[in-house]
């Protein structure tokens, strides 16, 4: 019987102090009738081994003694909606907030672009830390109701209050979209055709540019290119979504056009200054320098502001791919 | 659905359905009075079965919701735990199995609604 009694110590090693002695008791006597049902049935006392696969059929001490504990659970069944909501609702907000602080950081503190990688996983340690405070609240209200014997009651709620039925998405415009790769086209062409034919950007005003007391940088020659590989990239995009194979997955394309898009500005901006002076006109470098950094200011806004956009876009597709639950937000 | 998740969800629907019914079940038996090893017995017997690890803790858990009492007593030169339905514990019982025969007869009812329109069906295509 060796075995019976260090099977029972490692049971009772998971239960609680209060009731292990008396739960080991009933259980010994239990699991020892059992064995002597059996060797009942053979005629003869139990080998070892036959003991022993009584004892495992029992279960693994563990989870027997689980079993005799009341049932706990960190966020049980009936609050997880709720706390599944709040998560879902509330992460947005997280990013936001996140994005705006690190983008005004970025801007006001003049930090260069080349630390938003790291401002970027920063951001999965400020998650967690959320994750973390918004499950230890609920896990809290949780031990709370259980101690205290309070049940946790909704808010009361009428189908009255539901919101209106929402309208069907149309499904996108084939047109719309010719329409859309047409002017991109245009643009590309257009943006082609600006270094030869300075009129189609400056009008009347470009038989005048060479008299005045500043021009574009001379970088503008390296980085144009790198712009026009953008432009052509984002129009290629744009036609990937009138191929029928393609059609399904039109909202990523569309999304990886907007993405390349905020690549723009960001080209834009290592290419300071964006105008020098003119030989000969000394006096125009300081208001010159208030320009360029009036420029590269608005193009890092343009960034921020893209950058929003760009997941604000990504986290809407994601909803509408994962689907919703409507009803549920209606009575918050 | 592969075999496999078939067998799962078949499992997992089958320990649903049979969870409530193990609670009225032990309540029934223990309008006489058994402890834990002869309890499990006489359900095998009736055809329930049940694992000692869902039996024994199941007991105690019924106790402390105050439908079963229980007892230290020595019988056959051992100390054994009896247990028996306590008054609170019959006036459930009671309930749970006015419940069970109200879904069994509606389950029954609507099974043998589905059979005669399958025999009719049936009879009307020969």
């Amino acid at each position: 019987m060796e075995l019976l009694e260090r099977y029972l110590q490692a049971v009772g090693e998971h239960l609680p102090a209060s009731s292990r002695q008396d739960t080991i008791a009933e259980l010994r006597t239990n699991l020892l009738a059992e064995m002597e049902g059996r060797e009942e049935e053979l005629g003869r006392p139990l080998t070892e081994d036959e003991a022993a696969k009584i004892l495992e059929a029992h279960g693994m001490p563990i989870m027997v003694a689980a079993r005799y504990r009341p049932q706990h659970s960190l966020i049980s069944p009936a609050l997880f909606p709720i706390y599944w909501y709040t998560l879902r609702k509330s992460f947005p907000l997280l990013v936001l907030a996140y994005v705006v602080v690190e983008g005004m950081r970025i801007v006001v503190q003049g930090q260069p672009l080349s630390e938003l990688p790291a401002a970027l996983a920063h951001f999965w340690s400020i998650a967690l830390i959320y994750w973390a405070i918004i499950t230890l609240g609920f896990a809290i209200f949780e031990y709370l109701q259980q101690t205290q014997h309070t049940k946790f009651a909704l808010p009361h709620w009428s189908v009255r209050d539901l919101p209106k039925l929402e309208r069907t998405e149309k499904a996108p415009s084939l047109i719309h979209d010719i329409a859309d790769v047409i002017v991109s086209i245009g643009g590309v062409l257009w943006l082609l055709a600006v270094p030869n034919h300075p009129y189609l950007i400056l009008g009347p005003g470009a038989k005048f540019a060479h008299q005045m007391p500043f021009a574009l940088a001379p970088q503008w020659h390296v980085f144009y290119w790198q712009l026009m590989a953008v432009f052509i990239a984002m129009a290629t995009l744009k036609g990937l979504t009138l191929s029928p194979g393609l059609r399904p997955h039109r909202d990523w394309l569309k999304l990886g056009s907007q993405a390349l898009g905020i690549g723009i500005p960001l080209i834009m901006l290592q290419l300071k200054p964006f105008f020098v002076p003119n030989a000969g006109s000394t006096q125009t470098v300081q208001s010159l320098a208030v320009i360029n950094t009036g420029i590269a200011l608005g193009l890092k806004i343009a960034v921020a502001v893209a950058g929003v956009k760009l997941l604000w876009d990504l986290w809407q597709l994601v909803r509408r791919r994962t689907g919703r639950q409507p009803g549920f937000a209606a009575i918050w | 659905m592969s075999p496999a998740a078939q067998t799962e969800l078949f499992d997992s629907l089958r320990l649903e359905l049979r969870r409530g019914c193990l609670v009225v079940a032990v309540l029934a038996q223990l309008r006489q009075e058994h402890y834990g090893y002869t309890l499990r017995k006489s359900l095998v017997e009736a055809g329930l079965e049940i694992e000692e690890s869902t039996l024994y803790p199941l007991l105690r858990r019924l106790e402390t919701q105050g439908l079963l009492t229980s007892q230290w007593r020595e019988e056959d030169k051992r100390n054994k735990r009896f247990y028996r339905l306590s008054a609170e514990g019959e006036v459930v019982l009671g309930q749970l199995l006015d419940e069970w025969r109200g879904i069994n007869r509606a389950v029954e009812r609507i099974l043998g609604a589905a059979t005669s329109h399958e025999r009719k069906t049936d009879g009307e295509e020969s």
